[in-house]
């Protein structure tokens, strides 16, 4: 299967507003897709409607060339995919330890045997305390392991948020807006991160993004769209020479 | 046009409502002294009736206190550890206690047997109600399960079958073919006690209880994390209602009697939910102090009947304004700062 | 008789329906769920038996007494209990609403002791012949006053200053602040109309259920049910709700038989939310990502 997830025109609207106008997007195995557009344009109902966490009126989603639209939010993880929450929505006063084992669940089997704490089940609970700490050193989160991450700085807390997608061996993971807020440094490190995942554990990305030289230099594919429907697409360089992309773009800054 | 807004509330009421809705007082982690403290309480439990000043009825009393602390277990599992609020905790405490009333009057079982059919209707009908209440949460959520406890009542009171106000009168408590008196009957709550607090420990540290912590905290973060709403929402009521239900069947053959005067009314809901509050929601001993006070109070100032009502209102007020998380988590709050600061030290960490 | 049966239910649920509204202002206002809100009402009930058989009051004057220190008895919870903790989250408040919710309990059984007492003010029982059906005294009061009621809060929202406030106040409280809206004001003024709005409740069901220090608890959980009807946000969902409710139990009653009655609220709600999570008119917070 070449395409990881794909949807097929997207349509969304409250009320009398449209947010989503016959959207449609393809994100290819083993690639990184951007999705970008001006401010209200659409990105984030997209994303939740591709996660599942928000219903469409018409259109499909597709994972492995399967239809997911009825599929609910928890389906998709254990089908493989994860995502982040453009304004980072951890569990505040649980531990970074907690954060990222959780996001390891789908690893747990059922609930009775864990709660038991049969046999294999507690294989699979150190097997998931192995592999968030495993993923924890990779993002340099160890030092605060065992504390809670309310009180941790921002870049440290997106850290987290990233993990705890990670913990769930996603084969696509769903970024929104990663480098929002982060400075100079932590948005270095973050494209990092997105290259080692995606280069050297073959997981697919999409991602939302404002930080425009973040997207060009990370994309491989973008899409832009505008008023909730498709604008452009293209590799980077065609985006960013797209006149329609920069009327659209007009009096925005490169960096935001 | 612009989309909608990216937060995609009804109002800006319910933003506000967003930013009262975590309740932080109930979030605390689970700490080892936490389990020790329990552990320590109930090995002195079983010990004290060994001493000779012991009378039957000190351990008629302490049994009562038993009997709430397991009740105000299985709204912790709900309230503390799920985050989701019952006021009705009552309704599975009087189905406990009229499934057992019912089984032993009229079939002539073994109370255990009584408590484990007790444990097994309750936990049932604890699952339905999760189903019905699945989309509440909250405030609402909270208003559901006390219309629920009512409605217990309500069934309680003119089902012919479970004798209204009449009451039920049980025979004496039989167990594996043995009367059993106070001792006997102080010893079967204990060591139910210590097998639901193992259970309950061993749930909350298992990925079960992240699974329910996750839901509390975020309930979107949850889901974006694989976790089913729907099968943990359910399985929280499930073992909730089942671990009250066995108290409410021990409320049953403690005094050998069931009536709706005691069941038919909101006290026993709000009872419970004060002494998970005051006491501690997430905390393992939470339940252990709040039924300790929830029963010792009226006990102590039993002349004065109606000046312990009030006394248990302002002390409530005052603890819940002091300590909100709970007497426990004071109580637990050295050994909490002092591992923090150890893990920091050892990790070399910088931030403080 | 049907029409009977309606408009008996129209009169118990006009009273629960005042109680749903005192209920839904403190909600909105201070996102508080008022265990308590039933036992103003109580004291309310007391306080009346007290001023008519004790001190020999008029009736009217036992009225305006009793309102009075309703009002005053819940700007004083307010002022006294809540204000301290009002940053607190939901479960916080709800819970210490029990707390004074126990002292109620406690003092009106301690001053006026537990027993069930009668009000000493009862209806002429001879009915009134409205277009052909016989209609008892006590429900057209009833209705009347809560009528009546309800016309001075329309008022008050709509066209005085402070009730236009309280509005700003519940649709954003910091919006609300920012232009110079006395946020703490205004949240003793709920607390307050609460405490005024039971005083009425108190008197008015009082011939009705006998006066005891439980006598509320089985009408607040009713109010409670019809506030969530409105969303726990909307008035007029909370006294549709409050009339459904009342018609509903005492047609169940009548033709079900009296134990069906006092539960048709819980079935009520069930269905309710089962079908609509949201409340018939109300806003239950939606998931937000």
């Amino acid at each position: 299967m070449d395409e990881y997830l794909r949807c097929q025109d997207i349509l969304v609207s409250f009320g009398g507003v449209v947010a989503c106008n016959k959207l449609s997007l393809t994100v290819p195995r083993g690639k990184i897709v951007g999705l970008i557009g001006p401010n209200g344009a659409g990105k984030t109902t997209l994303f939740n409607a591709l996660t599942r966490f928000q219903s469409y009126d018409s259109g499909n989603v597709y994972y492995e060339g399967r239809p997911v639209d009825n599929r609910k939010p928890h389906h998709m993880v254990h089908m493989g995919m994860a995502r982040t929450f453009q304004n980072i929505n951890l569990f505040r006063d649980q531990t970074t330890l907690q954060n990222i084992m959780t996001g390891a669940h789908s690893l747990m089997g059922d609930p009775f045997s864990a709660m038991y704490w049969l046999p294999a089940a507690r294989r699979r609970e150190h097997e998931i305390k192995e592999r968030a700490i495993e993923i924890a050193e990779m993002l340099s989160l160890t030092t605060e392991l065992e504390n809670e991450v309310g009180n941790l700085p921002y870049g440290y807390q997106k850290r987290v948020e990233l993990a705890r997608a990670l913990a769930s061996k996603p084969s696509i993971l769903l970024l929104d807006e990663p480098v929002a807020g982060c400075n100079d440094d932590e948005t270095r490190e973050l494209k990092e991160l997105v290259f080692k995942v995606n280069r050297e554990m073959g997981v697919s990305i999409l991602l939302v993004e404002h930080d425009m030289s973040m997207v060009m230099q990370v994309c491989d594919y973008i899409y832009v769209i505008n008023f909730g429907a498709n604008l452009a697409e293209g590799i980077p360089d065609e985006v960013r020479a797209n006149p329609e992309v920069i009327a659209a773009y007009l009096g925005v800054e490169d960096d935001e | 046009m612009t989309e909608a807004p990216a937060k995609m509330t009804a109002t800006v009421v319910a933003e506000f409502a967003e930013r009262r809705e975590a309740v932080n007082s109930l979030k605390r982690r689970y700490l080892r002294q936490d389990f020790i403290a329990a552990a320590v309480l109930l090995a002195i439990a079983l010990l004290t009736p060994t001493l000779p000043i012991v009378k039957g009825w000190m351990l008629s009393q302490a049994s009562l206190v038993i009997i709430y602390v397991i009740a105000a277990m299985g709204v912790a599992i709900l309230v503390g550890y799920t985050g989701l609020v019952s006021v009705g905790h009552g309704g599975f405490l009087a189905i406990g206690a009229y499934t057992s009333a019912l089984l032993t009057k009229h079939f002539g079982v073994d109370m255990i047997i009584g408590m484990i059919a007790a444990m097994f209707v309750s936990a049932f009908i604890g699952a339905l109600l999760a189903l019905v209440f699945l989309r509440l949460s909250g405030a609402f959520m909270a208003i559901g399960t006390l219309g629920f406890a009512f409605f217990v009542g309500t069934i309680v009171n003119n089902v012919p079958l479970f004798e209204g106000r009449d009451g039920i009168l049980l025979d004496d408590n039989v167990i594996l073919g043995i009367k059993i008196g106070d001792f006997g009957f102080y010893y079967t709550s204990i060591i139910s006690l210590a097998l639901i607090t193992l259970f309950v420990y061993c749930v909350v540290n298992s990925g079960t209880g992240r699974a329910f912590m996750a839901l509390r905290d975020s309930e979107n973060a949850a889901m974006a994390s694989g976790v089913n709403r729907l099968l943990y929402r359910v399985l929280a009521f499930t073992i909730s209602a089942g671990i009250t239900g066995i108290a409410g069947a021990l409320n049953a053959h403690i005094v050998n009697y069931v009536s709706a005067e005691v069941y038919a009314d909101i006290w026993y809901s709000v009872d419970i939910l004060m002494a998970v509050v005051v006491g501690g929601a997430a905390i393992l001993i939470g339940p252990y102090l709040g039924g300790f006070f929830v029963v010792m109070l009226p006990f102590f100032f039993e002349q004065l009947a109606d000046f312990s009502f009030i006394l248990k209102g302002v002390v409530l007020i005052i603890v819940l304004r002091f300590a909100p998380a709970g007497i426990g988590e004071i109580l637990l709050r050295p050994f909490q700062i002092a591992r923090s600061r150890k893990l920091r030290a050892a990790a070399g960490s910088k931030v403080d | 008789m049907l029409g009977q049966q309606i408009l008996s239910g129209l009169a118990t649920g006009s009273l629960y329906a005042l109680t749903a509204i005192a209920v839904v202002l403190v909600f909105r206002n201070t996102r508080t769920i008022n265990l308590a809100q039933g036992d103003f009402a109580m004291i309310g009930a007391f306080l009346g038996v007290y001023f008519l058989k004790q001190l020999g009051l008029n009736y009217y004057a036992t009225i305006l007494l009793v309102v009075a220190s309703c009002t005053l008895l819940g700007m004083t919870v307010e002022w006294l209990v809540m204000r301290p903790i009002a940053k607190s989250d939901w479960l916080t408040l709800f819970t210490t609403t029990i707390g004074v919710y126990y002292i109620l309990h406690g003092v009106a059984g301690w001053i006026w002791g537990r027993d069930t007492k009668a009000f000493p003010v009862t209806f002429d029982p001879t009915p009134i012949n409205i277009g052909g059906a016989l209609v008892s005294q006590g429900h057209l009061y009833n209705i009347g006053w809560a009528l009546a009621i309800g016309a001075v809060l329309y008022w008050f929202f709509n066209y005085t200053k402070q009730g236009v406030a309280m509005r700003a106040v519940t649709d954003d409280p910091e919006a609300a602040y920012l232009m110079g809206i006395p946020v703490r004001f205004i949240v003793l003024l709920s607390w307050g109309m609460a405490g005024f709005i039971a005083g009425f409740v108190g008197i008015l069901i009082a011939p009705i259920i006998y006066v005891s220090p439980e006598m509320m608890d089985e009408v607040l959980v009713k109010a409670y049910v019809a506030a969530v009807f409105g969303g726990l946000y909307s008035i007029r969902g909370a006294v549709i709700g409050a009339l459904l409710i009342g018609v509903a139990e005492n047609l169940a009653g009548g033709y079900l038989g009296s134990s069906v009655k006092t539960s048709t609220a819980f079935v009520m709600i069930v269905l309710l939310l089962a079908i609509r999570p949201q409340g018939l008119m109300g806003i239950q917070k939606r998931r937000e990502i």
